[in-house]
C-alpha cells in the first residue's frame, strides 16, 4: 500500500503545482495591452473625478488593481469578437468595456474572462470578474442573482432566410417548418413560445448557422438582428426579412447588491451617451452594418429587473 | 426529480435517437472495419496503403471535427443528407477504423500455421479468411469489439453538436428550460450506463460461448 | 513478407498485384478527383478563400490554440496516469473495500460519455457554488474519465507480468507493496507505453470538448477565427489538418515504441 499512497501523495503534490502554475497563465483570458492608439472613441472617453471613486468602493478596487475584469466573449461578430490578427477584442460590448475601464482607471486597461452565458451569475457572485458586457438580457428573474446598470443598448431577435424564400414574414409563419437557431441563445425559447410547431435545429456558432441555412438544414435562422443584418450584408445569398419581434434590453452585469457601483456605472452610462461617446462607439462597430445614425440609447433604469 | 419525470417524452425520444445512432453506425462501422482490415492485410500493396491511411486518418482526427467538417462540408462537394443520417455515417466510418484495428491485431493473432495449413489445402486468400483465419480472429477480438460498442455508444452525443437532438442534446434542453442539471445529466448518464452495460452483458456472454481453450 | 495470409507471391500473383494496384489507384484517384473538382465548382477552392491562412497571423492565433491544447492534454494526462494507476492498484488489492470502490469506478465512469460528464462540470458544479475556471472545465471532466481508462491499460499491463516475477520478490523476501513498487511495476510500465501514447492521442483528441465549454483551445480556436473571417469549412479543414499531423505524430511515436519492446505477445488492452 506503500505506493498507493505515495502516488496520492505525489498527485496532490502536482494538484496544487499546476493550478499555481495555471492561474498565472490562464490561456483563457486575454490581457488587452496598453492604449490601442488608433481607438480614437475610447481616447475621447471621459475619465471619472477623483472625488467619484469614493475610498473602499469597488471603483477603488478596480482602479488601485489597474485593471477591469470583464466577463465577456472572444466569438461574437460586431460585439465582442477578437481579431486574430491583433488578439484585440473588438466590437460593441468590448468598447463598451474599454470605456468603463477608462473611466475608472484613466486607461482602458480591460482584461476579458470568456464566460459561458450559464455561468455568468456565478462569476459576478464569486467575484472572477467585476462586470459582464455579454448581450445580457435584464430579466427580473436574473435581478434576483445579479444586479444591473443599465440597460445601455437594445435589440431584438429576427428571421433571416436564402433569398427567394417566400412565405415567412413574421415568427408564426415558421410553425410546423423547420428552424435554424443557435445553441443556447435566447432564440429558443422566443421560436417555442411563438411558434410551437416549428422543429428547432441548433448549431454552436454564427457560421455554422449560416452555412446550415445556405445548404437548406432550416428555411429560417432566427438571431439577433444585428449578427443578422452582419451576415446578410456578408453573404448576399441570404436576406433578413421583417423587423425585430422581440425587444431584448441588454444591462451591464454586477455584483449583486452593490448598489454604489451601480449607481456609479449608471452614471457613466448617462455621461457617455450626453457626451456622444456612446454614439460614436455604436458607430464603430454596429454601426458599420446598419444603415442610419445611431439609434436613441434605452432609458437607463427603464426595465424591470434593471 | 420532477424535471426528469415532466420531460419524459423529450428524453424518450432523445433515447430513441441514441440507440436509433447507435446501432446504424455500429452495424456500418463493422461492415467498414471488415472491409478495411481486409484490405491492411492484403497483397495489393495499395490497397493496403489505402487502408493504412485510413485507419491513420480517421484515428487521429477528433471525431468532432470529422463531424463538423462532414456536416458542412460534404454538401460543398454535392453529398448532402439529414443531420442524422450524416451523424451516423460518420461515426461508422470514425468506429470502423477502430475496428478494423482490432481485427487486424485479431487477424495477426492467428498462428501462421493456420494460414499455410489453409493454403496447403488449396484455399484462396478469400476463402482462407473467411473459413480459416476470420473465425479464429473474432473470437479473439469479442473484448476489443465490445470496447469499441462502448465508445461508440458514448460518442453518438457528440452528434449534439451537430444539430442531431439524441440523448445529451434533449438532456440540454430541458436542463435550459428547467435548469435542474443535477437530475437531469444524471438521468441521462444512467441511460448510457445501461445501454453500455447490455453490451458488457452480451459481449462476456459471446465469450464466454465462442471462447477456444487453447 | 511472410504473412499469415499470403505466402511469397510467384510471377502470376504479382502481375495480378499489378492490375489490382493499377485499378485501386484509379478508382481513389478517380474518387479524389471528383470531390476536388465539386469543392471547387462550389467556389470553396477560390484564393481569397484560402488566402487567409497563407498569412502568419492566423497560424500565430491556430498555434497558440494548438499550444492550449496540448497543455490541456498534458495537464489532464498526468492527472489521469496518476489517479488511473492508483485505480488499477487498487483494483488488484486484496483488500475488498479498496478493491469494490476502485472497480465500481471504473466500471462506472467508463460507460458515461465525456460530453454529459462536461455539462455536469459546466452547468450542475456552479450552482453549487463550484464555478471551476475554464481551464479546468476542460481539464476535470477528461480526467475524471480518462483516469478510467488508464486504468484498465495499466491493470492489464500489471497482469501481464508473469506471475513468476512476483512470486520470485515475494520469496527475497520483499512485502507486497516493494514487490509491486520494485518488480512488478517498472516492468508493466515498460509494457503499457504504447497503449499509454495511443490512450493519450485519445485524450488529446477528446480536449475538443473545448469548444463546448468556450476554452481556447485549437477547435475552438477555430471557431473564433470562423466567426472572424467566416470562412467556416476552410477554418475546420486547416484545424482538421493540424490535429491530424500532431496526432499522427504521437501515433508514430507509440508504434516506434512498440517496435522497440522485445518481441512478445503482449496484451492488447
Amino acid at each position: 500500500m506503500v505506493s498507493i499512497r505515495r502516488v496520492a501523495a505525489v498527485a496532490a503534490v502536482s494538484m496544487v503545482g499546476l493550478s499555481a502554475a495555471c492561474s498565472g497563465t490562464d490561456s483563457t483570458s486575454s490581457a488587452v495591452p496598453g492604449q490601442p492608439k488608433d481607438n480614437s472613441v475610447i481616447a475621447q472617453a471621459p475619465v471619472a473625478a477623483a472625488a467619484d471613486i469614493l475610498p473602499g468602493s469597488t471603483m477603488e478596487k478596480i482602479k488601485q488593481r489597474g485593471e477591469l475584469i470583464v466577463g465577456g466573449s472572444l466569438d461574437a461578430p460586431l460585439l465582442s469578437q477578437q481579431n486574430p490578427t491583433t488578439g484585440e477584442i473588438e466590437g460593441f460590448d468590448a468598447d463598451m468595456g474599454k470605456a468603463l475601464a477608462k473611466y475608472i482607471i484613466g486607461q482602458p486597461k480591460v482584461k476579458i474572462v470568456n464566460a459561458a452565458s450559464e455561468t455568468r451569475e456565478a462569476l459576478l457572485s464569486n467575484g472572477t470578474v467585476d462586470v459582464v458586457f455579454q448581450t445580457y438580457t435584464i430579466t427580473p428573474e436574473r435581478a434576483e442573482q445579479v444586479a444591473f446598470a443599465g440597460p445601455y443598448y437594445s435589440s431584438g431577435l429576427t428571421i433571416a432566410v436564402k433569398k427567394g424564400t417566400t412565405g415567412i414574414a413574421k415568427p408564426e409563419d415558421l410553425n410546423g417548418k423547420t428552424v435554424i437557431a443557435g445553441a443556447n441563445t435566447p432564440a429558443i425559447p422566443a421560436i417555442k413560445q411563438l411558434a410551437p410547431q416549428a422543429t428547432i435545429v441548433t448549431f454552436g456558432s454564427d457560421p455554422e448557422c449560416v452555412q446550415a441555412l445556405k445548404q437548406d438544414r432550416g428555411v429560417a435562422y432566427v438571431q439577433d438582428e444585428t449578427l443578422l443584418v452582419a451576415d446578410a450584408q456578408k453573404d448576399p445569398s441570404i436576406q433578413v426579412v421583417g423587423s425585430p419581434f422581440t425587444t431584448d434590453p441588454y444591462g451591464i452585469g454586477l455584483k449583486h447588491g452593490d448598489d454604489q457601483f451601480k449607481k456609479f456605472v449608471n452614471d457613466w452610462l448617462t455621461k457617455i451617451q450626453g457626451q456622444g461617446v456612446w454614439q460614436q462607439i455604436w458607430k464603430g462597430s454596429l454601426g458599420t452594418v446598419v444603415q442610419g445614425e445611431a439609434p436613441t440609447p434605452p432609458q437607463i433604469g427603464s426595465v424591470p429587473g434593471s | 426529480m420532477s424535471a426528469l419525470l415532466d420531460h419524459l417524452p423529450e428524453f424518450w425520444q432523445g433515447l430513441i435517437v441514441t440507440l436509433q445512432l447507435t446501432a446504424a453506425s455500429f452495424a456500418g462501422a463493422a461492415v467498414m472495419g471488415l472491409v478495411i482490415a481486409a484490405m491492411r492485410v492484403s497483397p495489393v500493396p495499395v490497397l493496403r496503403g489505402i487502408g493504412t491511411a485510413y485507419v491513420e486518418t480517421l484515428q487521429n482526427l477528433p471525431l468532432l471535427v470529422l463531424l463538423v467538417l462532414a456536416v458542412f462540408g460534404l454538401p460543398e462537394i454535392g453529398l448532402q443528407a439529414g443531420l442524422q443520417v450524416t451523424a451516423t455515417v460518420v461515426i461508422a466510418l470514425y468506429e470502423g477504423a477502430y475496428i478494423a484495428e482490432a481485427l487486424r491485431s485479431g487477424v495477426n493473432a492467428v498462428s501462421s500455421g493456420q494460414g499455410e495449413a489453409a493454403r496447403a489445402l488449396g484455399l484462396n486468400f478469400t476463402q482462407s479468411l473467411r473459413h480459416v483465419v476470420l473465425p479464429q480472429a473474432l473470437r479473439t477480438v469479442i473484448q476489443p469489439i465490445g470496447n469499441i460498442f462502448i465508445a461508440l455508444t458514448m460518442n453518438t452525443s457528440l452528434a449534439a453538436a451537430v444539430g442531431v437532438v439524441e440523448l445529451t442534446a434533449a438532456a440540454n434542453r430541458v436542463n435550459l428550460l428547467e435548469a435542474q442539471p443535477i437530475p437531469i445529466f444524471v438521468g441521462a448518464g444512467v441511460a448510457y450506463a445501461v445501454i453500455a452495460a447490455c453490451a458488457g452483458f452480451v459481449t462476456g456472454r459471446l465469450e464466454r460461448r465462442l471462447a477456444v481453450v487453447r | 513478407m511472410s504473412n499469415v495470409l499470403f505466402d511469397e507471391p510467384g510471377p502470376r500473383a504479382r502481375r495480378r498485384i499489378r492490375i489490382a494496384t493499377i485499378a485501386g489507384a484509379v478508382v481513389v484517384l478517380g474518387l479524389v478527383a471528383l470531390a476536388v473538382r465539386q469543392f471547387a465548382d462550389n467556389g470553396q477552392l477560390t484564393a481569397d478563400r484560402w488566402q487567409p491562412y497563407a498569412t502568419w497571423p492566423m497560424w500565430r492565433y491556430l498555434l497558440g490554440g494548438l499550444w492550449s491544447t496540448l497543455l490541456a492534454a498534458v495537464v489532464s494526462a498526468a492527472l489521469s496516469m496518476a489517479a488511473g494507476l492508483a485505480l488499477a492498484l487498487g483494483r488488484l488489492s486484496r483488500r475488498s473495500w479498496v478493491r469494490m470502490p476502485s472497480a465500481a469506478y471504473v466500471e462506472t465512469v467508463r460507460t458515461i460519455p465525456v460530453l454529459v460528464l462536461v455539462y455536469v462540470v459546466l452547468f450542475a458544479l456552479p450552482r453549487y457554488g463550484l464555478d471551476l475556471p475554464l481551464f479546468w472545465k476542460l481539464v476535470v471532466p477528461l480526467t475524471v474519465s480518462n483516469a478510467s481508462l488508464f486504468a484498465e491499460v495499466f491493470r492489464a499491463g500489471i497482469l501481464s507480468i508473469e506471475r513468476g516475477q512476483s512470486e520470485a520478490g515475494l520469496a527475497v523476501g520483499l512485502t507486497h507493496g516493494q514487490t509491486m513498487r520494485l518488480i512488478v511495476l517498472p516492468q508493466a510500465a515498460r509494457r503499457v507505453l504504447p497503449s499509454i501514447v495511443s490512450q493519450s492521442v485519445g485524450l488529446l483528441k477528446d480536449t475538443s470538448l473545448g469548444f463546448v465549454v468556450s476554452y481556447a483551445e485549437l477547435l475552438y480556436s477555430g471557431k473564433v477565427l470562423a466567426n472572424y473571417n467566416g470562412l467556416l469549412i476552410q477554418t475546420y479543414i486547416v484545424v482538421a489538418l493540424v490535429y491530424l499531423v500532431v496526432n499522427a505524430s504521437l501515433s508514430k511515436l507509440a508504434r516506434t515504441l512498440e517496435a522497440r519492446q522485445p518481441r512478445r505477445r503482449t496484451a492488447r488492452v
